[in-house]
């Protein structure tokens, strides 16, 4: 006993070191706190996920933004289309990256042709690119990139393969950020370490505990209010509600509904309508559900339960449809015409699967199936982490799948994200719907640069979707972000791509 | 002495190799593709191209049979390099490393607390033994509450009132010692309790060997003779704190992530669901090596402390003690549990009701309602059946194996044994989860692969003991078969003792079960089963306590039933 006394003593002090690092800083003078919600696993790299990580933090921005639904100004301070095919950005003058050097049409130029030549392709080009051909079980042949950027003067000129009636909404994309030349020491991975142009200067990130920034001390937009940020990559959503309650963090978001109560003034968890819809996809192409009357037999059991007063506890908006509060324009959606419930046969069995990652999410696929088993249905139910989950994806692993689902695709645009959920051609298509009648109103409305007319487009492709009841919307999300008291100035932005700006602040 | 070290070695590296190509094969075990899912850990919420698949296939670069790719691997091992991780495309040395060492750094301040735990539960028992009286009951039935409760219940309470009440001790993270207190407390408590069930047999064990009367006799003090008993006690079982402490390394998935620690498990956990292989390879390969290296240190503490001649005498968790009849609290709460679940039966556990979504316990509700607004009485009662159910057949399984092993046995020492008992189960489980799908047989399956070891290794020891005594040697002499003598001699002599142990052993078994419902990898999550109501509950454990406590009351009573299993 008395030996082992120093060996566990040794043997701890050497381990005392192991600790995750960062965060040492002190929260003196008003540096902000934040927790987000999802760990980086490529040093917060424009290509993929973290990229949203990177501009909700101030880091990084595009040539434009959206705001309700059509580009604005950002990087960019104008555009016209020349030719069906390409258009011309004027480059914003007088803006330099972290790094010291200046914004130049050339490095704007240099970073969206490398985020077009990325493995994959930026999702909001993804649609841009010519349809890939395949030749027998040959390899696939090089299709070639979705854009093709050039300075010119004082502007770049950006060359599509295709007409884009929407490409200043793509280049929204936070995938599409203009980066310094020294960020692409990686070119597969991009760091935006004082290479970005937004409010705060990312100085270090790291692993996938947090990341620190600093003020942007020349920013473009003017004075930046809090000297830094402290973030915190906190993927358990208790422990983030846990961080706001505890008054060791100023701002974290996707607070889950289930914890939301539980923050109290002068904390407060703001709810912002997304274009976000919690919905149940049936598979068209499982057995159970080739009858129609069936899946309205569904429908029907599903529709009536409060979701969103009840798991979202109001936190939620109930959904008449898959577009929103935060799609103004689809409160005047035409009726539409429902197949009536036709009869359950006996026996008829549901595989019916959901992930993890959103805590609202199983408790959603617990009362669906609590409501099919009432009508009738034997419902298995699989709860699985959301990689996991989507690897089955078009593989009709499961009958029917609850997912929470972004309509944005980072350009705003609601035509692509039917094609992509509901073409016959969409890379996402849950519901495995395939209809020419619909693919053809998609097609008609992906033509026209009328966003009018793009809207009336999705409307009529949505309405055609319901009414085969590929899908049953449940609620619309909205993003509740736990802000500390004393913070102002937390962005509330409907495409979930900005958070801290140069206006926030904790006094 | 060097061939004593050679063989378990030998054994060792042998199984390490084996477990290299079974987690090799891991890609052809997956039912779905690792390309898709590694795209999808990348880039969430992105449709599938097939141009991007194949890039990826390619870019993956996977070995064209399990055994290559474990050839390569270990190659690789041989040389330093463990490869580059499939989700991040960094190297997965550091990320490992820098897991283990939090996680190392975790488990020992677990370990310190549960040591205090366990001090604080054994002390009125070592004093009443060293004076020479019989000890109570008291602190046994409360290391067996304390060991059955989840680690991330205690957890949470202590978050919700050290780190949001109080506003002491941060809430998250693992940047430095302030970080460690909570974790380490919700992970050592139940530890603590574990340990004074283990130490509290060896404690009784010695208080009856000879020299204790003897140095009483000789007028030695209560300090000396407690200290002496404390010694010998803890010499004993440190073969078995260390597998306590490697149980502590890889089993805090849990923890980790509420509190949001980037330790191994978490990592592993990881790894697994997004199906990078190179991180799951370093992660399983460094928690065995790891694992085999405290085995180790704990026997060579176990000689160094006892002399190489009494270090045969490896404590197995369950040492003989006079015959006690079962304490009256345990016949009560096991007639107040069996009441309990028998009344509520008849209930309906499936249907919910959005009205009564997390109503308090009532008339009518006795135990209130979950968030689905459903009838947690009649989900304890039936997932009383499921839980303590195949808990029972799992360790029922496990005895089978064990004795069998165990009587079977030539050596004292068996290398896949040992590497099996330095796999946490939460993370056999993990693996067998994504072989198979998460479901409440494939949890018992990874409980059972990992839950037999201690069984066999008790088997083994009694087994030995038997085989050592006279009539059996004279049995040999006479020519009785290998077979018969296991049957007819070894067999009766370990029956007993083992079974009991088991049975000892099935909150443990529940315990773990429900722990990998927890982690989305038991039983379906809309389930009754213990471990996936406590997971479904988690988030409302302070708004509404009654959704965790039904649960965590039927954990406890369990244990506290099967506390007196030991003596009986």
């Amino acid at each position: 006993m008395k030996r082992l006394v120093p060996v566990l003593l040794a043997a701890a002090l050497l381990l005392a070191g192991c600790f995750s690092g960062g965060g040492g800083s002190d929260d003196g003078a008003g540096r902000l706190r934040v927790g987000l919600s999802f760990p980086p696993t490529a040093g917060l790299s424009p290509y993929g996920n973290e990229a949203t990580l990177a501009t909700r933090l101030g880091v990084t921005e595009s040539l434009t933004a959206l705001v309700g639904g059509e580009a604005q100004p950002v990087l960019a301070t104008a555009w016209t289309q020349t030719t069906p095919t390409t258009w011309r950005f004027t480059v914003r003058p007088g803006v330099t990256f972290h790094d010291g050097s200046p914004l130049s049409p050339a490095a704007v130029a240099d970073s969206l042709n490398r985020a077009a030549a990325a493995t994959p392709v930026p999702r909001a080009l993804s649609s841009l690119k010519k349809d890939t051909q395949r030749s027998g079980a040959g390899p696939v042949e090089e299709a070639g990139t979705p854009l093709a950027v050039a300075p010119e003067g004082d502007a770049v000129v950006v060359t599509t393969p295709l007409p884009d009636p929407v490409l200043p909404a793509r280049l929204a994309s936070p995938e599409l950020v203009v980066l310094a030349g020294g960020a692409y020491a990686d070119p597969t991975r991009p760091s935006p370490v004082r290479a970005g142009t937004g409010p705060f200067v990312l100085t270090a990130v790291q692993g996938s505990s947090g990341a620190s920034l600093d003020r942007n001390p020349s920013y473009w937009r003017g004075p930046v209010s809090a000297p830094g940020i402290d973030a915190r990559f906190l993927a358990d959503s208790a422990a983030r509600a846990n961080g706001v309650r505890a008054g060791e963090l100023d701002v974290a978001e996707a607070i889950p509904a289930s914890q939301a109560a539980s923050i109290a003034a002068p904390a407060q968890v703001v709810g912002v309508p997304l274009p976000r819809s919690v919905s149940l996809y049936l598979d068209q192409r499982s057995p159970v559900f080739a009858d129609p009357g069936v899946r309205a037999a569904v429908r029907q059991a599903v529709r009536p339960l409060d979701v969103a007063g009840s798991i979202y506890e109001g936190r939620a908006d109930p959904a008449a449809g898959l577009f929103g509060p935060a799609s103004p324009w689809a409160a005047t959606r035409p009726p539409r015409v429902q197949t009536p419930a036709g009869p359950v046969p006996p026996g008829t069995r549901i595989r019916l699967a959901t992930y993890s990652d959103r805590a609202e999410l199983p408790e959603v696929a617990t009362a669906d199936a609590d409501a099919l088993r009432r009508a009738g249905f034997t419902v298995d139910v699989t709860v699985l982490d959301s990689s996991a989950l989507e690897a089955q994806l078009g593989t009709g692993a499961y009958d029917a799948v609850v997912l929470s689902r972004s309509q944005q695709l980072d350009t705003g645009d609601p035509v692509s994200y039917l094609a992509s959920d509901f073409g016959c051609a969409g890379g996402y298509n849950w519901a495995r719907y395939c209809d020419p009648a619909t693919d053809a109103v998609l097609a008609q409305g992906g033509a026209t640069t009328d966003l009018a007319a793009r809207r009336q487009a999705a409307l009529d492709a949505e309405a055609r979707v319901l009414s085969a009841d590929a899908v049953v919307p449940q609620v619309t999300e909205r993003a509740r972000i736990g802000v500390a008291g004393g913070v102002t100035g937390v962005a509330e932005d409907p495409n979930e791509q900005t958070l801290i700006t140069a206006t926030t602040a904790r006094s | 002495m060097t061939r004593g070290l050679l063989r378990p070695v030998a054994g060792a590296a042998g199984t390490v190799v084996v477990l290299a190509v079974l987690v090799a094969a891991l890609p052809w075990l997956w039912d779905s593709d690792p390309a898709a899912t590694v795209l999808r850990a990348r880039y969430p919420e992105r449709g599938v191209d097939p141009a991007t698949l194949d890039a990826l296939r390619r870019e993956l670069d996977l070995p064209s049979n399990p055994v290559l790719g474990a050839a390569e691997w270990l190659g690789g091992l041989l040389r330093g390099d463990l490869g580059t991780s499939w989700v991040t495309r960094a190297p997965v040395a550091p990320e490992v490393l820098g897991a283990l060492g939090i996680s190392l750094t975790l488990a020992l301040a677990a370990t310190l607390v549960a040591a205090v735990v366990a001090a604080l539960l054994l002390l009125p028992g070592l004093l009443a033994g060293v004076r020479g009286r019989a000890p109570g009951r008291g602190a046994a039935v409360a290391a067996a509450v304390l060991a059955a409760l989840p680690e991330i219940v205690l957890g949470s309470v202590l978050v919700l009132v050290v780190a949001v009440g109080w506003r002491l001790l941060p809430s998250s993270g693992f940047t430095g010692p302030a970080n460690l207190v909570l974790p380490a407390l919700a992970l050592g408590a139940p530890a603590g309790g574990m340990l004074a069930r283990i130490l509290s047999a060896s404690v009784e064990a010695t208080v009856a060997e000879g020299w204790v009367r003897t140095w009483r006799s000789l007028g030695l003090g209560v300090p000396t003779l407690a200290l002496g008993v404390t010694r010998r006690a803890v010499a004993v079982a440190v073969p078995q704190i260390a597998l306590l402490v490697v149980g502590l390394l890889g089993s805090a998935v849990a923890v980790e992530q509420l509190f949001t620690i980037p330790g191994i498990g978490s990592v592993a956990r990881g790894a697994v669901l997004a199906q990078d292989l190179p991180t799951v390879q370093a992660a399983v390969t460094l928690l065995v090596l790891l694992g085999l290296a405290l085995g180790g240190l704990g026997v060579l503490v176990h000689r160094a402390l006892l002399g190489p001649a009494l270090s045969g005498r490896e404590l197995t968790g369950a040492a003989e003690t006079a015959s006690r009849p079962a304490s009256r609290t345990s016949v009560v709460v096991a007639v107040l549990l069996l009441v309990a679940v028998a009344a509520g039966l008849p209930r309906d556990p499936s249907s919910g009701n959005e009205a009564r979504r997390l109503a308090p316990p009532s008339l009518a509700l006795p135990f209130g309602a979950d968030p689905n607004g459903r009838d947690l009485y009649a989900r304890f009662a039936h997932g009383a059946l499921l839980t303590v159910g195949s808990a029972v057949v799992v360790v029922a399984v496990c005895l089978v194996v064990g004795l069998a092993v165990g009587v079977g046995a030539r050596s004292a020492r068996a290398g896949a044994a040992d590497v099996l008992n330095a796999l946490p189960p939460v993370f056999v489980g993990l693996l067998v989860a994504a072989v198979a799908g998460p479901g409440l047989v494939g949890a018992a399956v990874a409980v059972a692969l990992v839950g037999w070891v201690p069984l066999a290794v008790h088997a083994r020891t009694l087994a030995a003991e038997a085989r050592a005594s006279g009539y059996v040697r004279a049995a040999e002499l006479v020519g009785a078969s290998r077979w018969r003598v296991a049957r007819r001699h070894v067999l009766p002599a370990v029956l007993g003792p083992v079974t009991r142990h088991a049975l000892a052993r099935v909150p443990h078994a529940a315990l773990a079960l429900a722990a990998l419902s927890f982690l989305g990898l038991g039983a379906a999550p809309d389930s009754p089963e213990w471990g996936a109501m406590l997971a479904a509950a988690q988030g409302y454990l302070e708004r509404a306590p009654w959704t965790v406590l039904a649960p965590v009351v039927g954990l406890v009573a369990l244990a506290v039933v099967l506390a007196s299993a030991r003596e009986r």
